[in-house]
């Protein structure tokens, strides 16, 4: 996989744009409380930027601080979540891998916060072919 | 009396009740509602608009395609609602944003030809390339 391709994403309206390159990023899924009510959705996936690698290019995302020292980036037109920063991991920069223009492009390879997975919900990790 | 469901947003400007019965209660992977919540997939629970009841502030709307309503929080960017010309009468909140999401499991996967290749529910329930006639 070339490291250096640029990926791009947005919100469902395309008021709001981002870029990122560099190595291919960490993928998880979170099943937490917050990111559910966040999104609106039963679990989330998330692509983890390093420092530098993410770039808005379209827009101003609204920032809404659901804990101390995390903030959650979502569009004010159509309401579609698209970051989570949080002071901890000072400089990175989560991003909700649906909103990718191909959200197909990184499984996730681990599950944050399974404790408060919906009991309904049954997601099985792929395995990663060519990943060591 | 029927069994009272409430639920709300992130922030908690915006809450609503729904009263059973449901019409259904599915998963949807159509690419819209990928964006619309940035989630891999979404829950919706169908209720008729009479079942639904607003507690606490008002979604905000965006028109997603003709025809569809997307109510969301314009405070914490939460998805609430999905009101379609399709389902006149009809009110679809986002499972997800009950109070007890356990409350409503979904029985069906509509518009898995959207599905992203590495969400693999694992549960059995049918699935459906586009969506059925009461599948949200």
């Amino acid at each position: 996989m070339a490291t250096s391709h640029a990926h791009e994403g947005g919100c469902l309206c395309g008021a709001l744009r981002y870029r990122f390159e560099g190595p291919p990023p960490r993928a998880n899924l979170c099943h937490c409380h917050s990111c559910r009510l966040a999104t609106g959705a039963p679990v989330v996936a998330f692509v983890d930027l390093a420092p530098g690698q993410f770039a808005w290019t379209k827009g101003k995302a609204t920032y809404f601080a659901s804990s101390p020292g995390v903030r959650r980036g979502f569009c004010n037109t159509c309401g579609t979540a698209l970051t989570y920063e949080a002071q901890d991991m000072p400089n990175e920069v989560h991003v909700l891998s649906a909103t990718l223009d191909d959200p197909s492009l990184f499984p996730p390879t681990e599950e944050f916060f399974a404790q408060e997975c919906i009991p309904w919900v049954h997601v099985r990790l792929q395995a990663q072919e060519g990943q060591p | 009396m029927s069994a009272r469901h409430e639920g709300g947003c992130l922030c908690g400007a915006v809450r609503y009740a729904i009263i059973e019965p449901a019409k259904f209660s599915s998963m949807c992977h159509c690419r819209s509602c990928q964006r619309a919540t940035g989630g891999p997939a979404s829950a919706f629970v169908g209720v008729e608009r009479g079942q639904y009841e607003q507690l606490a502030g008002a979604p905000a709307i965006y028109v997603s395609s003709p025809g569809v309503r997307r109510g969301f929080c314009a405070a914490c960017g939460t998805s609430l609602t999905y009101e379609g010309d399709g389902w006149p009468g009809e009110i679809h909140i986002y499972t997800a944003t009950l109070d007890d999401p356990a409350a409503f499991p979904p029985t069906v996967h509509t518009y898995t030809a959207d599905r992203i290749a590495w969400f693999e529910p694992d549960d059995g329930l049918p699935r459906l390339p586009g969506f059925g006639s009461d599948a949200g």
